[in-house]
């Protein structure tokens, strides 16, 4: 597949994430960068703890209060989300990317019927005039909050470089960092005065016009509806020129449902009039994961997440949901990111895969490439850690010893070298950088170095590709007869 | 395997009913309805299926968590529990079945006949019902010590306010193990077994990681040196990377202790790589049951074919061509042609009625 003159959806480019905790910064994501093409689905491996939800959940700005975005970017048309305010924020979690969670009970509310929760967001959303006066005063608005928000970040910054800093006892940086961050604030203290005054004179301007446009449109309908009544027509269509002007004021109920309603029998709900009254409880696991499913296509998004959408779930009824998944993508030409750490679930969606270990992607490229062509040890030794339908119970799987470092102490060099039966000397001491296997193939190991001794794959790994290469080559000469 | 040998533990009939609820809302949930299988020695039996098929209840009956409803439980030739559903019902027809004789009767010599004959089935009944009664209440440790589980969730099933020592003490402690001295020296042999450390033994479960603490579970469960362990999912709950240790561990004990095991999960890849003769289970009833490459092979029952068809492997060659097959209970018509559990095939068995069953012996054949 050519990825290479395809559009970029989201950008991610060098992602740091930090948790503040009492033991210190735990050092969750530490510089992560990839793209996403429109259309395709890029599935994101690794253990617990590797990052993978973490960078998701940065990408939709739903970090806990304690995580900090340290450096780094995630461009999504043309904006920075790590930089733009919650209030712009808005404008896109949900509405351009959606997102679907792992346990498909505890993110649906028990006590509320399955209808309103799908309808509630658009009804929030729905306001329309309320929106139009956020459009309007667009400008002004978003100069106020992001210069907030650039104050928030400048302190947080400063926070983590202090404590940096303290850790390494250089009292006379601190001063003048101290000194810098002060000029620093006066001035943006200034620009925040600045743009709340010009805010202030805009609003009402904006609220008038809202209203005058409001007071025609009502005219408008009364004209329509008396001249229908000397018609004649038909209740009903009076009954519709009605709603049609309630459905300038906001989104109706009738309207949600209408929508509700389409989404779901779109998602594969039998009996989507009955099921809309319903409580969660009343329904199965992976019914249950189409209603969530159903919640975040409402919104129409262009980029869809995945986290661990289908570990809670049966086999059967996972590739169900896969299937649902893979047809609503091809449908609504969709990116998904796609989190898991079962790599046969990899393998049937991914277009890509990006194997995370301890914060960081080790390798990346297409998914014929990692499955069929691994370079770097930890996807060898994730490849060959699970049985597979051929192997024997005399053979014993690969196991990786020991485990993940821990991300208060980010260790030096490669991550994975505690673990790593092919580490060399070098990878103690300095990380290695990405090195290129193929246009779309990078792997983060100093095996790959020019220098680096020649090192093959496990036996048992290779074993199994060439089995399944084998197996690929006899199914394609008997296609052909 | 030898067929001939007398089975570890066998099967015949159990069902366990779970009951809620009182008068127009009782509920009867059928978890496990009639399953009979046997568990030869030094094998690894596995039972699959999806969430809310029974499986775990079948292995927490057997392990006499639960009383069961019906059916009896062999283990090591001992019955260990037995359900006295089906005796009950026995005897309310027999009741039933001598009124209406009677009704139909005006000899008065001929009725004493009758209500003797049916006292004395309904008597043997009874002291059926009190024997089993008496069998799943009896705590026979020195024959339930051969039997130990390992459960799924190595976090939830391990005492946070125990040292590790206790823990795997705990079962040793129950047996009457009293000497302190012999207690130690089995732990620190346990915690080696597993590939963990003496010095481990002073610690609490939270200070271990998810593969370490299901070590200390399996060093638990091993303890009594039992000669038959349940593992019900015993690395669902882990990393990828983490799981493969527990499974060789796993593997270990069966080739260097002849330990059998009753395992219970719902990965098929790892079923496969692991056990000798799988279960499929379905609502409560074993759909089929085969040598695992049998099983592969050669599905029979259209929820086997359903489920295997369902497992993503890690081949994108392959899951781009594969193509799952759905499951439609409603294909049974058992209206009036009743299914029962049969042997199609030595070591074969699968659930059919007559029509089914012959139409699956002939695609064995084909």
């Amino acid at each position: 597949m050519n990825t290479t003159n395809r559009r970029v959806k989201l950008s991610v480019r060098d992602l740091t994430v930090s948790f503040r905790t009492i033991q210190g910064y735990v050092r969750a994501v530490r510089g992560v960068s990839f793209d996403l093409y429109e259309g395709e689905t890029l599935a994101i491996v690794g253990e617990s703890g590797s990052g993978k939800s973490v960078s998701s959940k940065a990408i939709m700005g739903i970090l806990e209060g304690n995580a900090i975005i340290e450096k780094g970017k995630i461009i999504y048309e043309n904006q920075d989300l790590t930089k733009i305010s919650e209030e712009n924020f808005h404008l896109i979690r949900g509405k351009k990317i959606g997102m679907i969670f792992q346990d498909p009970l505890s993110s649906l509310n028990p006590i509320m019927r399955i209808g309103k929760q799908i309808t509630e967001a658009m009804l929030i959303n729905g306001k329309h005039l309320k929106n139009r006066l956020k459009e309007l005063v667009h400008e002004p608005r978003m100069k106020y909050v992001n210069t907030i928000q650039e104050k928030k970040d400048l302190i947080n910054r400063y926070k983590i470089k202090i404590a940096d800093l303290k850790k390494e006892g250089k009292k006379e940086e601190i001063a003048e960092l101290k000194a810098q961050v002060k000029t620093q604030l006066i001035d943006i203290n200034q620009r925040i005065k600045e743009a709340k005054a010009e805010l202030k004179k805009q609003i009402p301007m904006a609220k008038k016009k809202i209203k005058d446009d409001w007071k025609n449109e009502k005219l408008k309908a009364k004209e329509d509806i008396k001249a229908l009544k000397e018609q004649g027509a038909p209740r009903q269509a009076i009954r519709d020129r009605k709603e049609q002007l309630r459905r300038y004021k906001c989104v109706t109920k009738k309207e949600a449902k209408e929508r509700a309603l389409k989404v779901m029998r779109e998602v594969g709900i039998p009996d989507p009039e009955k099921r809309f009254r319903q409580y969660p409880f009343q329904f199965s696991g992976g019914m249950r994961q189409r209603i969530v499913i159903a919640i975040a296509l409402t919104l129409d998004p262009d980029i869809l997440i995945c986290d661990e959408p289908t570990t809670a779930l049966d086999v059967t009824i996972q590739a169900q949901i896969l299937e649902l998944i893979n047809r609503i993508k091809a449908e609504r030409n969709l990116s998904v990111i796609f989190i898991t750490h079962d790599l046969g679930v990899v393998a049937n969606m991914a277009d890509r895969v990006a194997v995370m270990y301890a914060g960081k992607i080790v390798e990346i490229g297409t998914v014929e490439e990692i499955f069929y062509d691994p370079r770097h040890p930890y996807t060898w030794a994730l490849l060959s850690s699970m049985p597979d339908l051929d192997a024997d119970s005399k053979e014993r799987l690969l196991y990786i010893p020991g485990t993940p470092p821990n991300m208060l102490f980010p260790p030096k060099g490669d991550a994975f070298a505690e673990r790593n039966k092919y580490a060399m000397r070098i990878d103690f001491e300095l990380e290695p950088p990405f090195f290129k296997v193929t246009d779309t193939h990078y792997a983060a190991t100093w095996l790959l170095h020019p220098d680096a001794p020649k090192t093959e794959m496990p036996e048992i790994l290779k074993k199994r590709i060439a089995n399944m290469r084998n197996k690929h080559v006899l199914e394609e000469v008997k296609d052909n007869e | 395997m030898n067929k001939n040998e007398q089975p570890i533990l066998s099967v015949r009939g159990l069902k366990q009913y779970f009951k809620s609820g009182f008068g127009r809302n009782k509920l009867i949930v059928k978890a496990v309805d009639d399953i009979s299988f046997d568990i030869y020695r030094g094998e690894v039996f596995s039972l699959v299926g999806e969430s809310g098929c029974g499986k775990t209840t079948t292995g927490r009956t057997i392990i006499k968590l639960y009383e069961p409803t019906d059916g009896e439980i062999f283990f090591l030739g001992r019955r260990i529990a037995a359900g006295t559903l089906s005796l009950k019902e026995e005897i309310k027809r027999i009741k039933a079945e001598t009124k209406e004789k009677l009704r139909a009767i005006t000899d008065e010599t001929e009725k004493a006949k009758i209500k003797e004959e049916s006292e004395k089935r309904i008597a043997e009944l009874k002291a059926e019902i009190e024997q089993r009664k008496i069998d799943t209440k009896r705590e026979d440790r020195e024959l339930m010590k051969k039997m130990q589980m390992i459960f799924q969730d190595p976090v939830a099933s391990l005492n946070p306010r125990m040292v590790v020592k206790e823990i795997i003490a705990e079962g040793l402690r129950i047996a009457g193990e009293k000497n302190d001295v012999v207690i130690t020296k089995r732990v620190n042999e346990m915690l080696n077994t597993v590939g963990l450390l003496p010095e481990h033994a002073t610690r609490y479960p939270h200070e271990f990681s998810g593969g370490q603490r299901q070590r200390i579970g399996v060093a638990r469960a091993l303890a009594t040196s039992p000669e038959f362990i349940i593992a019900d999912e015993p690395v669902s709950a882990l990393d990828v990377s983490i799981r493969a240790q527990v499974i060789n561990l796993l593997n270990d004990l069966r080739d260097n202790f002849g330990i059998t095991i009753l395992f219970v999960a719902h990965d098929l890849s790892l079923v496969k790589y692991f056990s000798d003769r799988i279960a499929v289970m379905y609502y409560g009833k074993i759909v089929e049951m085969a040598d695992k490459n049998e099983l592969f092979n050669n599905p029979l029952h259209p929820y086997t074919r359903s489920l295997l068809s369902a497992v993503p492997l890690p081949d994108p060659y392959y899951e781009r061509k594969r193509v799952r097959i759905p499951y439609n209970p409603s294909v049974h018509d058992y209206r009036v042609d009743k299914p029962s559990f049969r042997e199609i095939k030595p070591g074969h068995f699968v659930y059919a009625n007559d029509e089914e069953f012959e139409r699956y012996k002939k695609e064995l054949k084909d």
